[in-house]
């Protein structure tokens, strides 16, 4: 186990801005995710750890040593990419045995590290089946032990599970997080999918045009974004931008809240749809309800509202059994407990 | 009939077609090499192996064959030296080289044969006179001209096998770029290298302009002693075809052999195309 340090990381592609003086410290054992929309700069990052790119300024160290200049073959890592990268004319075992036949490791200590992590992720029986003859998830957990195989200091993850269907996904992501529990690997794991860094990382780091906005605990996060581009990314959140007005900040009656200090005559505010209650005894702020999803337990609702003089679209998620009684096309309340709603000041 | 079982037999006739096309001039030249004599009738008046056994124990034809061999062999192991590293290294460090690599790859088939020769023997002259007129130039010349062939097919397998992850996942894997090389893209190019090989070396072993102006006589090979044949008085027309015949199958058992050996099904041949499937 050993810690990552970044240290105001930076990065060009000609004029594109990359990474844009990224600072990050990751504990011995801790998982963190870089959660961002394409192009946001979390996969730079990750090569840069791994060496596969080279940072134009800027320092990275593992374990307290200094491996910026470092070949990437010299670094203590183990990687996934998205693709996987298995080696189509090797096994699965010899694909896991890889890493330690090129480090020179003696035969017998290959032939028990290897069978120790077919173990670990249950493929003995297919270890002699060549990569195109398994299932993607198969070869991606084929992938994450030849990663683990050299026993690393710190395991970097680069969207391992966008190639997978939904339900294996969901099983390979807490697969992912039990392994990296057991053998407690630093690692850093890349994703722009908000439920998959939030069921894995110990501490998810949302990033945007190069740069880190908010780095916390996944329930801070979801709770207390403390950017507007956070409160956006995460939590799926209905966002309206309002006007301040006797030094508040109101959607009818259906909340009204206090912006935050030195604030403009605009604010923008954020409120997730669980947070949206829905009132059918004429109080509230009035909505129309235009769709109904189902979603299982609880189903979405699309409602149309006004907002300042205009139309507005809000989601409300309410559990189905409520939905069924409400009709597309009938008038509803609105109310939001003002604790739910963040308040940003408007950018530029 | 089935509407379902129209497409296969359409399928079937279509196949059978240009089997027939591709395998009749073979057949043709196959039965002229055993006709006795062959000129106003649908098949040979009679068969005989006399001009087998001619053509075999002529010690001028046999030379020639050896020196094509040598010569297109040679060729293939100076292109798959050249070629695949540096095919390799414009892909995983330095695609810039790409544009000059597929420019080069152009200029044989752009360029006269003639002005090819020409300007070989002019560079020759230029900076190693010692190699005008020797086999070695002729070794070099066809290497140059005929290296597109290797390099589109070794191009094609690296794009199918994503070359460049692959080095990558090995490079995290802590392999060396020898250890790369050897373990992981070399295994995974084999049937870009062999269908490369395979056209290299046949496009050499019927080269006749560059061999005509580079070395002419001094150094037969079988396309010359062809052209001889032909001018002769008497044309060994019957030898001619024994030649040709045994050209063809040397060429088609060696590519079976590779191809088959290699697991390579679909390789890539020109530019364009990507499809490298291997059979596993």
């Amino acid at each position: 186990m050993s810690e990552i340090v970044l240290r105001d990381v930076t990065k060009y592609f000609g004029s594109v801005h990359a990474l844009d003086g990224i600072s990050l410290e990751v504990a011995p054992g801790e998982l963190v995710a870089l959660l961002g929309p394409s192009g946001c700069g979390k996969t730079t990052l990750l090569r840069s750890v791994a060496g596969l790119l080279q940072p134009d300024s800027g320092q990275i160290l593992i374990g307290g040593k200094d491996v910026t200049g470092m070949p990437t073959r010299e670094r203590p890592i183990g990687m996934v990419s998205q693709s996987y990268a298995l080696f189509p004319n090797m096994t699965l075992r010899n694909n896991i045995a890889f890493p330690l036949v090129v480090r020179n490791v003696p035969a017998s200590e290959i032939t028990r590290r290897v069978s120790e992590l077919l173990d670990l992720v249950q493929l003995d029986a297919q270890a002699d089946r060549y990569p195109k003859q398994v299932s993607a998830g198969q070869q991606q957990r084929t992938a994450l032990v030849r990663a683990l195989a050299p026993q690393p200091d710190v395991l970097l993850l680069d969207e391992p599970l966008s190639a997978l269907d939904a339900l294996v996904r969901h099983q390979l992501r807490d697969e992912i997080r039990r392994i990296q529990q057991a053998v407690r690997t630093t690692t850093i794991f890349v994703t722009h999918d908000q439920s998959e860094a939030m069921a894995i990382a110990d501490r998810v780091a949302v990033m945007h045009r190069g740069r880190i906005e908010q780095i916390a605990r996944p329930p801070e996060l979801y709770d207390r974004p403390g950017t507007p581009f956070s409160a956006a990314f995460v939590g799926s959140r209905n966002a309206l931008e309002l006007p301040v007005r006797d030094g508040q900040v109101s959607l009818g009656s259906a909340f009204a809240v206090r912006p935050p200090a030195g604030s403009g005559i605009r604010v923008v505010i954020f409120f997730r749809p669980e947070d949206v209650e829905i009132i059918t005894d004429g109080r509230g702020h009035p909505a129309t309800l235009e769709v109904k999803i189902f979603l299982g337990a609880t189903t979405r609702l699309h409602l149309v509202t006004d907002v300042d003089g205009k139309q507005a679209r809000i989601y409300a998620d309410v559990p189905s059994r409520q939905a069924a009684s409400l009709e597309p096309g009938s008038t509803l309340g609105i109310r939001v407990d003002p604790a739910n709603v963040r308040v940003f000041s408007v950018e530029g | 009939m089935s509407a379902a079982r129209l497409p296969r037999i359409l399928s079937s006739v279509m196949f059978g077609a240009l089997a027939l096309y591709l395998i009749l001039p073979m057949l043709a030249v196959l039965i002229y090499s055993l006709a006795r004599r062959w000129t106003a009738t649908i098949l040979p008046d009679g068969y005989t192996v006399q001009y087998w056994i001619s053509a075999l124990q002529d010690p001028r034809l046999f030379g020639a064959f050896v020196r094509s061999v040598v010569l297109a062999g040679a060729t293939v192991a100076i292109d798959v030296l050249v070629v695949v590293p540096a095919t390799y290294w414009a892909y995983v460090r330095n695609r810039r080289i790409r544009i000059i690599a597929e420019m080069a790859a152009v200029v044989p088939f752009a360029l006269p044969w003639v002005a090819i020769a020409f300007g070989i023997l002019l560079l020759s002259g230029r900076f190693a006179p010692a190699l005008l007129g020797t086999p070695l130039l002729l070794m070099l010349a066809y290497a140059a001209v005929h290296f597109p062939f290797l390099y589109w097919a070794v191009d094609g397998a690296m794009a199918a096998a994503d070359v460049v992850a692959l080095s990558e996942a090995a490079e995290t894997c802590g392999a060396t770029p020898l250890q790369i090389i050897r373990r992981v893209v070399v295994p995974n190019i084999t049937g870009g290298v062999v269908s490369g090989g395979i056209l290299v070396f046949a496009s050499s072993f019927g080269e006749f302009a560059l061999v005509q102006m580079l070395v002419g006589g001094s150094f037969e090979t079988v396309p010359l002693w062809s052209a001889d044949a032909l001018r002769a008085t008497l044309g060994k027309f019957p030898e001619l075809a024994v030649i040709t015949f045994t050209t063809f199958m040397v060429l088609f058992v060696l590519s079976a052999i590779l191809v088959f050996g290699t697991g390579a099904q679909t390789i890539r041949l020109l530019p364009g195309a990507r499809a490298v499937e291997q059979r596993r």
